[in-house]
């Protein structure tokens, strides 16, 4: 316990001595992790918005005249890629498309008897699916037409994809270059202190006494530095889904608190965990080298 | 505690021969110079005591602790039985007079009462209390000689090694570090010093183990600098 007072001491020493160091490493630290923490929620919420699409992207399978719907359901059942099937009889699908026309609807009536057959409404667990399984829907015999928003289908699956490796670029990017500055901080630290280090060596101090303080150096700079940008992405995102949802209310933004905290958490423990990793990195290898008799 | 070495030898890259062939027994509570021409391998024998390096060949026993096979996890608990003066002193130069003194003990988890208690009895016992809150830069030669004397006091070691403990001071000085000396080993504690300075060893004569070359040349009881027939 007396041994923990000294490293806490000695850390916010080591802190205060690289005082300028410490700043620049904490304002590194700050936008990385602002950028990392951004881009991941940017990521967020174009997922959420891909996903939103997605489940009313419909695929309408037109049935040939005389043939049975029941059938082609229970062979659509068995497709991959299947999230929900509805079949629309022919009156149904008169009174949908009625619905669907609005002041245009009395011109159905002019058509007379209902030209509509019976059709197969389905849904796909993911926008890249729709092309893969309207090849498939098409190979069946009692398959007149199938109508679906192809274009829309694949340009959601194409923005997805890249979003996904835009964010794991600018993370990797933002982790790596974080990772790095960390690192020499500690290291420029423990090269300050190389003559205390070798006297505490000789002196008899266990390496755990000598490597807590800088290791307890990396994990507060770069847990301060997650905590702020945390901080700041708080306040912008919140500003920024005011002003979302008061001019465009149809975008869906991610707005689930429960969802919000748990990803800001995540961003401090990654700031956590990569100050401990990078310190300790650090002076392991840097203790085990001056310690180790020649 | 006593250390033994047997057949130690020491070599640097590249084959640089720093000892050779040591064979040499310290008792508990002895004094003991070690003496010899620059680069005879005095400062290699301290290092080896205080498993700085370790030896190419031959065994180093101290308090029934082989050096050679000793963990890594050990060598703290180890040294802390140590007193160790180095020649450079290496006194850290942004701690004050007491806080070089009290660090030591607050490496090995001391209660900070006790750290205040031991570091001002230690301070007082070599006449450095009233300069405590100085920095080692403000310190003359002797002083910081005294202050390296009172870091290696502070953990009460069982051995204390000091190197070269009187270079570069003057006469008077010398002698009171060499009282200090006496004092420590009066209190049971073996001292190894090694050094050059023939007025101190042929005044307060005590064993003298002469190195030449890395060899052993002499050990002789109650020894003087130079054996008669140098003269």
């Amino acid at each position: 316990m007396t041994s923990f007072r000294y490293i806490v001491r000695d850390t916010f020493r080591l802190v205060s001595r690289h005082w300028g160091l410490s700043i620049l490493t904490l304002v590194t630290a700050v936008s990385l992790f602002f950028l990392l923490g951004s881009s991941a929620l940017f990521s967020l919420n174009v997922k959420n918005f891909v996903s939103e699409v997605e489940d009313d992207l419909v695929i309408s399978v037109f049935i040939k005249e005389g043939e049975d719907a029941s059938n082609l359901v229970a062979s659509i059942q068995e497709l991959d890629y299947v999230n929900d099937i509805k079949v629309i009889p022919p009156d149904k699908g008169l009174e949908l498309l009625r619905a669907k026309l609005g002041n245009q609807a009395r011109a159905v009536t002019l058509i007379g008897e209902n030209p509509l057959p019976w059709s197969v409404q389905i849904k796909v667990v993911k926008a890249g699916f729709v092309t893969p399984l309207v090849r498939d829907l098409m190979a069946f015999p009692d398959v007149e037409e199938v109508v679906y928003a192809g274009h829309l289908a694949e340009k959601l699956s194409k923005v997805s994809s890249m979003m996904n490796r835009v964010s794991l670029a600018v993370l990797i990017l933002a982790i790596t270059i974080t990772a790095l500055v960390l690192y020499n901080t500690v290291k420029i630290a423990l090269y300050s202190k190389q003559k205390e280090i070798e006297v505490m060596l000789l002196v008899g101090a266990t390496h755990t006494y000598i490597a807590l303080p800088f290791v307890l150096q990396g994990m507060i700079l770069s847990t301060m530095g997650s905590l702020i940008a945390v901080m700041m992405i708080a306040g912008s995102y919140s500003s920024i889904t005011g002003i979302v949802l008061s001019t465009l209310p149809f975008m869906h933004i991610v707005n689930d608190p429960v969802l919000i905290m748990r990803f800001y958490l995540v961003i401090t423990g990654t700031g956590m965990t990569l100050g401990w990793l990078c310190s300790w990195f650090a002076v392991h290898k840097y203790i085990v080298r001056a310690c180790c008799p020649e | 505690m006593e250390i033994r070495l047997a057949g130690v030898t020491k070599i640097f890259d590249p084959d640089i021969v720093a000892l050779e062939d040591i064979y040499l027994n310290i008792d508990k509570g002895e004094f003991v110079y070690l003496v010899g021409a620059t680069g005879s391998g005095k400062t290699t024998l301290l290092r080896l005591i205080t498993r700085e390096i370790v030896p190419t060949r031959g065994q180093i026993v101290v308090a029934k602790r082989n050096l050679r096979s000793m963990r890594n996890s050990i060598l703290p608990y180890y040294r802390r039985e140590l007193g160790v003066v180095f020649q450079d002193y290496r006194l850290l130069q942004h701690l004050t007079v007491l806080e070089n003194v009290s660090f030591i003990l607050e490496t090995t988890g001391a209660h900070p009462r006790t750290v205040r208690d031991v570091a001002s009895r230690v301070l007082d016992d070599v006449g450095l209390w009233r300069l405590r809150t100085h920095y080692p830069l403000q310190l003359s030669g002797g002083e910081q000689q005294r202050l390296a004397i009172a870091r290696a006091m502070v953990n009460s070691p069982s051995v204390f090694i000091a190197d070269e403990p009187t270079g570069n001071l003057d006469l008077h000085t010398s002698e009171d570090i060499m009282q200090l000396l006496l004092s420590i080993n009066a209190a049971g504690t073996t001292v190894v010093v090694a050094t050059h300075d023939q007025y101190l060893v042929d005044a307060y004569r005590q064993r003298v183990v002469e190195l030449h070359k890395g060899r052993v040349k002499r050990d002789e009881s109650k020894g003087r600098y130079f054996v008669d027939d140098e003269f």
